[in-house]
């Protein structure tokens, strides 16, 4: 499992990513003429690799820290645990248990996966709650508590509760504590920010919450005040995923040529959906004042334009505020294109991440994971990850992003050591295998094995 | 009468048993956007809280070499912009405190002072507030004992930094004593006094922990 599995890059299917192409691009360095190849993306998924086992992590984690994860977990043998979401694929938190589960399944801690079933009227529901649990307009009207409790209901008949853990994660499913019974350990995962929830569905789903033994954030500043202990698992990624584990040089450069990235010359990127909330615009104005004294590339690279409406006006607008300057390279991507992704981040000279609001912004976890000198904005979960100065560079306008990545460019060193302590810092508290001690640590406490 | 090993030195009779410690974070009530809020929450967090933002914050930034002595001296100079009491915090040892009580105490004192000094910070206020969290601590043990120095150093070389945290800086709270495990074995067991001292004077504020583990390995590979 450590050694990189390289992705074959497909033809370009008509119609399949809507890349953005510059067949003649000029080379402002230069001053010639170079042509870009059309980009070839896949339009249709690769199979998924399958899931690491806990020695392939020793490469990067250490024998010692391996050894230490394994008795941790020791006096939780044969324990068993049950996640419950509500999708199976899709999204981070099905991506995170997709590791996570056969990880802790591997230290002896049995553990099951289940997914909540509901129709539309109830999936309506509970995205509704998402985005009122954020802060939006919500009416929880008598009809959408009947939907939720009655499909809670459907869900509680449909499984059963015998493990000596149950963690729900999310709000979808946390109707289910009325099934606690025994001796039986309740947790609740909740992976959005509750830091200004609209009161009428938190007003809901409180009483639900304070039943469960524990809850765990991914932020403190993403809690709320409860009865319960609540425990701080920040979100993490997994170093041998496509998006994160070690590329062959030979891929990465195969997929720069491929994007038309020049690797002779500077490379900015950016990896986030076309999003407003992502300032890709803001980042696009940052190159504009820094080209002045640096060269360098700007890659916009992402997803969203194809699935999401406003997705493509950001998309357009992006493209509109580029002209036609072929150093700006916009890459509307699919979101299988981990691999790509991967390469993107390995290939750039800096990363940015200048969102205007944030959740806690894995994609700066990903590139600080890959040692590269980091600007981002100070929101969200942000500043957890960037220490200014130390693991990264916080920035809070679009000059401030400009003049860090004149500085950054021109004194390489200081960004080869943010670089270094930057992959420390994800080494030590954002990993899948911190992750999964995090979770053992909690179930020996919760039932006080390792009190 | 006793072996001696290569360096001369009588194995000691007591081993020494390499541990490991695994925290986990837990979110406490207490927050602070200004000093006021400060100044309470230090005086009424729990014990894990104090232990979490000093201790702990060496060991959560542990490749970090300058400037990051502890979360409330963060805080101070980053999110509060009171650079003053952010040096003020950042000058405390936290080797110097042998119980959580009397680190509190002198949390509060250099809080407390810097007020009076400093009317005008009255007005400061952070929008990132300070959450103040608080780590339970799981002891581990690891597969690594010594009862000669060459076993020692082989042990300290492969061992996890949690675990020279665990022996070389939590261990002044757990033996409420000045110094650390490695120094007490070292002088007790091996009649290393010298040495022990030595270690206790390897400045962990203005190295990295792999940079102690390097300062102690030097230290020791003299030896004989």
């Amino acid at each position: 499992m450590t050694d990189p599995v390289h992705s074959k890059i497909e033809p370009l299917q008509a119609g399949s990513a809507g890349v953005r192409v510059d067949e003649n691009a000029k080379d402002t360095a230069s001053g010639q003429v170079r042509t870009r190849r059309k980009p070839q993306i896949s339009d249709t998924p690769p199979a998924p690799p399958p899931a690491p086992t806990l020695a392939d992590y020793e490469p990067i984690i250490g024998k010692s820290q391996l050894d230490e994860l394994r008795f941790v977990a020791r006096p939780l043998q044969g324990k068993r645990v049950k996640m419950v979401n509500s999708t199976a694929m899709g999204g981070g938190v099905a991506e995170m248990l997709n590791r996570l589960v056969p990880l802790l399944d591997e230290l002896g801690v049995k553990t099951s996966w289940e997914v909540i079933t509901g129709g539309n009227d109830f999936f309506e529901v509970t995205k509704g709650f998402h985005n009122a649990l954020h802060g939006a307009d919500f009416a929880l009207t008598p009809v959408g508590r009947e939907v939720f409790l009655r499909n809670t209901e459907q869900n509680r008949k449909r499984m059963s509760f015998d493990e000596d853990f149950v963690v729900i994660h999310d709000p979808q499913p946390a109707g289910l504590i009325a099934s606690k019974s025994g001796s039986s350990r309740w947790v609740w995962r909740c992976h959005i920010d509750l830091s200004h929830p609209n009161p009428d569905v938190w007003g809901f789903l409180q009483p639900m919450v304070d039943k469960y033994d524990a809850a765990v954030f991914s932020s403190p500043a993403f809690a709320r005040r409860l009865a319960i202990p609540q425990a701080l698992f920040y979100p993490c990624i997994d170093p041998l995923s496509d998006k994160n584990k070690d590329l062959d040089e030979s891929y990465i450069q195969s997929v720069c040529d491929n994007f038309g990235v020049d690797r002779q010359r500077p490379i900015v990127t950016q990896i986030s959906r076309f999003d407003r909330l992502k300032d890709p615009l803001g980042v696009i104005q940052a190159y504009k004042m820094a080209k002045k004294y640096v060269d360098f590339q700007l890659v916009l690279a992402g997803g969203g334009a194809t699935d999401d409406p406003e997705g493509a006006v950001v998309l357009r607008e992006v493209n509109e505020a580029a002209g036609e300057d072929p150093d700006i390279i916009i890459l509307d991507l699919p979101p299988w294109c981990a691999l790509e992704i991967n390469a993107l981040q390995r290939a750039s000279t800096i990363v940015v991440q200048k969102s205007l609001k944030e959740g806690f912004g894995l994609t700066v976890t990903e590139a600080l994971w890959k040692a590269k000198p980091t600007i981002a904005s100070s929101v969200g979960g942000i500043p957890t990850q960037v220490i200014d100065k130390h693991t990264g560079a916080l920035v809070h306008s679009v000059e401030g992003c400009a003049y860090q990545i004149r500085y950054l460019l021109t004194h390489p060193e200081f960004g080869t050591q943010l670089g270094k302590n930057g992959r420390e810092h994800v080494k030590e508290n954002f990993l899948m295998t911190t992750n999964a001690r995090r979770w053992v640590l909690l179930f020996g406490i919760l039932s006080g094995a390792t009190a | 009468m006793p072996s001696t090993t290569s360096t001369g030195l009588t194995p000691a009779r007591t081993p020494f048993e390499f541990k490991s410690a695994a925290p986990l974070l837990f979110i406490e009530r207490e927050q602070a956007s200004n000093l006021e809020e400060l100044l309470q929450a230090l005086q009424t967090c729990p014990d894990g809280s104090i232990f979490q933002h000093t201790f702990r914050t060496l060991e959560e930034h542990h490749f970090i070499k300058e400037g990051f002595s502890n979360d409330f001296a963060h805080w101070a100079y980053t999110d509060l912009r009171e650079v003053g009491l952010g040096e003020r915090l950042t000058g405390l040892d936290v080797r110097e405190f042998t119980s959580i009580a009397k680190l509190r105490e002198r949390l509060i004192q250099i809080v407390e002072e810097f007020r009076a000094a400093t009317p005008s910070a009255e007005e400061s206020t952070s929008k990132t507030p300070f959450y103040f969290c608080s780590s339970k601590i799981t002891v581990l043990p690891t597969e690594h004992s010594a009862t000669t120095l060459a076993e020692f150093i082989d042990g300290l070389k492969q061992v996890s930094l949690h675990s020279i945290h665990y022996h070389f800086i939590e261990a002044r709270l757990r033996r409420e004593l000045e110094t650390n495990d490695f120094s007490i074995w070292l002088r007790r067991d091996l009649g290393l006094e010298q040495e022990a001292k030595r270690l206790n004077q390897i400045d962990i504020y203005t190295s990295t922990l792999e940079g102690v583990r390097r300062k102690i390995l030097q230290t020791l590979q003299k030896v004989g």
